[in-house]
């Protein structure tokens, strides 16, 4: 049923841009497509566009230029994308989740918000995981929880910093299970894992992408995912899920684009993300990179965008005077 | 096994389109390192998709070569022109320009070529041989470590302000207080930001230091009244320097060579660290204090040494674990998973031939550094036959570019004269820069380290003596900081004539 009004809203939306005129829309892109990057360049964004933009370039027939603005976690570039960028589809950004959110829900000074922004497509998403030392005393997750529950405010657990997605399954995970631990916020996921992996803390909430080398070479041991599904290569590992705690989170990385600019760019980016999605090199990069490809256009990306704003905004309202107070 | 993948990375690496990568990448970090404010973090970042097209040894050879040429390349910018080129060759300062100044430009450039051959040597052949053993030193630097390697980085600031131990110590205030501006790490609080969303991520610590080092200097040397006879004209003495001169400085950059590779190792912490750590060493095992600041060999060997040492010591745990040591490594693994090379424990036995070629091409950037260097060094001449007040011009421009294009911010380009303006007032009150630079490079790791330190142990201060890796660095830092009181020095003279006396 969903496929079929998804086809609907495909043929409607290439009936519209037969209609509105070939000559305006065959323009697009008539020039270089421009990324601003909130992040530095070799970091998990810029390995996003050096996953996409190649072939992204092949599709649309146009280069696509690397801006790198970092600072204030992404802030900076996303504030310039919102208010300052030229709305005629040719200034981009990478936007994460769920920093795109959190910076100006725990910021007050930071002004954009993701409703001056048209979001083109989400790319991939890295599943949250629960990681610990290969000789640490918990063989399972439910050793973790048991300990957890006998000690609590005393495990410590890592995640990659104030604001990012580690620290926010943090806070939902204890909501939801109603246990506290000792959160230890790093500034990265690097340091995170790599404090867990040297003993200095209990566990450490990662990503599945980037300590799936470490899991393998049986250096960490992962109890658990935040995903839906298990993950192919690590089967044994179960979700957080089938233990009865409803918490999927991770982090998510996409494009958008300023909110304005015109429908015949928007379609044409979003039609050559659909392409980009079908193509077997980029299937096979992201496997390479343990990425997980999970393609959302559009309204659908938007919607994805909004329903994590409100989660976030609702957690932080309850733990913010607590959690800044400490 | 291990032997055989040696030479394999040996044979692969004299194939030659990796020694022509390797030869480029290192000149290039050359020039890169020469400029003030383009560093070689910057320049692998911008070449790894140019890897794309290569073979992922050769690629990946090139980019570790640009981080060694990068090394050296910064301290010809601090001894010539009394900038440093990269972070890390901020120490080089101190003593290389005084030299420079005497007239004795080819001498420091000479002694900073050869130690940063030797800390360059020393690190790659720890990495050909004991890398797998070493790896796990990185995973011994937790939370509770770092504040202890930061509270010893601390009492260099003690050793710097000799002279004027107040001014120092309000120097190196000011610049714990300046790290301390951005987002609190730990509740995400935004700290002295003055509501600009610029300042949140804290004041980016090279474009302090291009700023603090640069603009006082193009101001003085337009305030300098034009006296042709003070310029040096051309290089009087050789930049290869004489065997007897190296042997007496071989110690010295040994010591500050092993230093380099385990601030390397340390993951967070790099060259811009390991030079001070060196420095302070160099000045603490010499007789001769007083001359440290007027041009001391010493004090340009130890710094050079020790940031090309951190080049194979931040590969260490790079490659034996897949932990980046400094955040120029870290962009070396991105450009690994570009070639669909997972960073992690496999580098050194699925693609060991691809790390081992890396690890030959490290050894061999360095003789290529020192060659290219000679070179290159000896092309740097004109420099010095560039009047004063083009000089200046030129290198306002320099820190314009430089501060604009670390994160394409001209935020940044007015917060590089701000402390230019700040650091020129500093020196009209003769309040000594290096305390200041000490203070923001550790402030942030002091700051961090500490507060996890504490939430890990339920905000009792004991974890620190518990632990034994900080409490020896902590005794390590309390002797460091008797030693440099007047007390230290009395009770150390009233013992030389209790001796002579017997």
């Amino acid at each position: 049923m969903r496929h079929w009004k998804r086809m609907l809203v495909m043929l409607l939306a290439l009936s519209v841009y037969l209609c509105a005129g070939s000559a305006a829309l065959a323009a697009y892109p008539e020039k270089q497509i421009t990324v601003l990057q909130g992040f530095k360049p070799g970091g998990g964004s810029d390995t996003l566009a050096q996953l996409t933009q190649p072939y992204l370039e092949k599709i649309v027939g146009q280069s696509f230029i690397n801006q790198y603005i970092p600072g204030a976690t992404g802030a900076i570039a996303w504030t310039q994308l919102a208010k300052t960028a030229k709305k005629d589809g040719y200034t981009l950004s990478i936007t994460n989740t769920p920093m795109l959110q959190t910076n100006y829900i725990m910021n007050p000074q930071i002004t954009y918000t993701i409703e001056e922004l048209e979001p083109i497509a989400n790319v991939v998403t890295d599943p949250g995981i629960i990681v610990v030392a290969k000789d640490s005393p918990f063989k399972t997750v439910e050793d973790f929880l048991k300990a957890v529950k006998e000690n609590p405010g005393k495990v410590t657990v890592g995640n990659s910093g104030v604001g990012g997605d580690d620290f926010f399954t943090t806070l939902i995970f204890e909501k939801i299970s109603g246990l506290k631990v000792q959160m230890i916020p790093f500034e990265g996921d690097g340091p995170s894992w790599q404090a867990a992996m040297g003993g200095k803390i209990d566990a450490s909430f990662n990503n599945l992408g980037i300590t799936y080398p470490q899991v393998k070479a049986g250096n960490l041991r992962a109890l658990a995912l935040f995903a839906n599904e298990r993950y192919k290569l690590i089967p044994d590992v179960p979700t957080m899920k089938e233990l009865g705690y409803e918490l999927v989170s991770g982090s998510s990385r996409g494009y958008s684009a300023p909110k304005g600019i015109p429908e015949e760019a928007k379609t044409a980016l979003i039609e050559a993300f659909k392409k980009l999605a079908s193509m077997p090199e980029v299937i096979q990069g992201a496997e390479e990179r343990a990425s997980i490809l999970d393609m959302k256009y559009g309204d659908d990306y938007k919607k994805m965008l909004a329903d994590q704003e409100q989660e976030f905004r609702g957690i932080w309202d309850e733990v913010k005077d607590e959690y800044q107070k400490k | 096994m291990i032997f055989d993948n040696i030479l394999l990375g040996l044979t692969n690496v004299f194939a030659p389109l990796n020694l022509a990568a390797v030869a480029f990448g290192t000149g290039l970090g050359l020039l890169v390192g020469a400029m003030p404010g383009l560093s070689a973090t910057m320049a692998i970042a911008l070449l790894v998709p140019v890897t794309f097209v290569m073979r992922p040894e050769t690629g990946i050879s090139m980019l570790a070569a640009i981080y060694m040429g990068a090394m050296y390349g910064g301290s010809i910018a601090a001894i010539l022109i009394r900038t440093p080129g990269t972070p890390a060759a901020a120490a080089t300062v101190l003593d290389g320009y005084p030299m420079a100044q005497r007239g004795e430009a080819g001498r420091a450039l000479g002694i900073s070529l050869t130690a940063s051959f030797v800390g360059g040597v020393m690190s790659s052949v720890v990495l050909l041989t004991v890398a797998p053993m070493l790896g796990w030193v990185a995973l011994m630097f937790g939370p509770v470590e770092l504040f202890a390697v930061a509270v010893l980085g601390m009492t260099i600031i003690g050793s710097l302000s000799q002279g004027s131990a107040i001014k120092g110590l309000l120097a190196g205030a000011v610049g714990l207080l300046l790290s301390t501006v951005g987002m609190d790490p730990i509740t995400g609080i935004p700290r002295f930001t003055l509501g600009n969303i610029n300042l949140f991520s804290g004041i980016p610590f090279t474009v302090a230091l291009i700023g603090l080092f640069s603009i006082p200097q193009a101001l003085r040397l337009i305030e300098r009244d034009e006296v042709e006879a003070e310029r040096i004209n051309s290089f009087s003495d050789r930049i290869l320097r004489p065997w007897s001169e190296i042997r007496e400085l071989l110690p010295t950059m040994v010591r500050a060579g092993l230093i380099g590779i385990f601030v390397g190792i340390i993951p967070g912490t790099g060259g811009d660290t390991a030079c001070w750590f060196a420095y302070n060493e160099a000045k603490r095992a010499s007789d001769d204090k007083a001359s440290f600041g007027q041009g001391n060999p010493h004090g340009i060997a130890a710094p050079e040494a020790s940031n090309n040492a951190v080049v194979g010591g931040a590969l260490v745990p790079t490659i034996s674990l897949g932990i980046p040591g400094s955040s120029a490594t870290a962009i070396l693994l991105g450009g690994l998973m570009i070639h669909g090379i997972m960073p992690g424990p496999t580098l050194m036995t699925e693609y060991a031939g691809v790390t081992y070629t890396l690890l030959w091409a490290v050894l061999l950037s360095t003789i290529f550094m020192f060659v290219e260097g000679v070179i290159f060094t000896k092309a740097c001449i004109f420099v010095t036959a560039i009047r004063n007040k083009t000089l200046s011009v030129a290198i306002v421009v320099l820190c314009v570019v430089g501060a604009f294009a670390i994160n394409n911010s001209f935020f940044e380009v007015g917060l590089m004269f701000a402390f230019g303006i700040l650091g020129y007032f500093m020196d009209k009150l003769s309040i000594p820069v290096a305390p200041l630079v000490v203070g923001l490079i550790l402030g942030g790791m002091l700051d961090v380290s500490l507060h996890q330190s504490l939430l890990m142990s339920q905000g009792s201060w004991m974890i620190f003596l518990k632990n034994p890796i900080s409490a020896a660095l902590l005794a390590l830092a309390l002797f460091s900081l008797i030693q440099s009181t007047p007390m230290y020095e009395r009770w150390k003279r009233e013992r030389k004539a209790r001796k002579e006396a017997r």
